[in-house]
């Protein structure tokens, strides 16, 4: 009787281990680069209002620099951690003005994302997709998703799961040298 | 002659049949025809479910986006294309109709015309008469057969 035992018993354990090889070797649920139809395309328009409704913000205007859209809703807790990494990015081009940060709001109440920024910090644009016209039109499925858009309009590369500061500047500075 | 003009009326009635099945005669109205585009349009954050079953905020901005689109006079065709290049084939549920997930659709007619064409192959066989001739041998078998009874 004891014999079963032990395979049953070295047989769970096999199934663990393997389980926890699977886990561990997986990529991180940050930074995962998926694929896109839009990537190599022209990046779809944003052409909105900004959450305070005080400004247009057009994405067409941002040409000459990468630009990072970012879907994201308060109420997100992937949204939440990446949050500080897109100041950290923003805050590192604010001087050379060479990339840009704008966030869309994904299923949020304006009040809330006003609050979160105060929060959190972040000065860059975010604006308003009451209807979700502009995440259909970008494929956003949920959030977080970001999509770099390279300087010429492009679009490069889209990311879900949320963003790090080292891993958006290790993918500009390899699309750079790609050129 | 009777016997062609049969089959000819039989295979006028498949034909019609199958015509009139897969006319959409519908006379939906823009809600209707949303809602039924949206049936066929896979919400990308679920499993399995189509956006207009589905209460997933992106379901419902899908939904929202196919209205917007139905009411702009776009066809079902502009509608599915402006979504699959956003997000890809994979958001349409029906199989498309080209590449090799079109066999999807070729394959079971090609199968149903196959096993038709067997049919009639077999038919007519069981209907030729059988290339037999008696010869005196048999007829000699028969008779021994029968006296062997009859003793």
């Amino acid at each position: 009787m004891k014999r079963p035992a032990v395979w049953v018993t070295a047989g769970i354990a096999v199934v663990i281990a393997l389980l926890v090889v699977v886990l561990a070797t997986r990529k991180p649920a940050t930074d995962r680069l998926v694929k896109s139809p839009l990537v190599g395309k022209d990046a779809p328009a944003i052409s909105t209002t900004t959450i305070d409704g005080s400004s247009r913000y057009a994405l067409a205007d941002q040409q000459g620099k990468w630009v990072l859209v970012n879907f994201f809703a308060t109420w997100c807790v992937p949204c939440q951690r990446e949050h500080s990494e897109l100041v950290q990015f923003a805050n590192a081009h604010a001087a050379t003005n060479d990339a840009a940060v704008v966030s869309v709001v994904f299923s949020d109440e304006v009040s809330n994302v006003v609050s979160y920024f105060k929060q959190r910090g972040g000065g860059w644009p975010v604006v308003r997709d009451d209807n979700g016209a502009i995440a259909t039109a970008w494929g956003v499925a949920r959030v977080p998703e970001s999509y770099l858009v390279a300087p010429n309009g492009l679009v490069v590369i889209k990311i879900t799961g949320g963003v790090t500061d080292d891993f958006l500047e290790q993918q500009i500075a390899r699309l750079e040298s790609a050129k | 002659m009777t016997r062609r003009l049969a089959w000819l009326a039989l295979g006028l009635v498949v034909i019609g049949a199958l015509v009139y099945g897969v006319t959409d005669r519908s006379t939906a109205t823009a809600h209707e025809r949303a809602q039924k585009l949206g049936q066929t349009i896979m919400c990308p954050a679920c499993s399995g479910e189509s956006v207009a079953d589905s209460q997933a905020p992106v379901a419902v901005f899908i939904r929202h986006q196919i209205a917007d689109m139905v009411a702009k006079g776009e066809s079902d065709e502009q509608i599915r294309d402006s979504l699959t290049a956003a997000y890809g084939d994979r958001i349409i549920l029906n199989p498309p109709k080209s590449g090799v997930a079109g066999l999807v659709w070729v394959l079971p007619v090609a199968v149903l015309v196959a096993a038709l064409a067997g049919l009639v192959v077999v038919f007519r066989r069981w209907r030729t008469p059988l290339d037999a001739h008696v010869t005196p041998d048999d007829v000699d078998a028969v008779e021994r057969a029968r006296r062997a009874e009859g003793s």
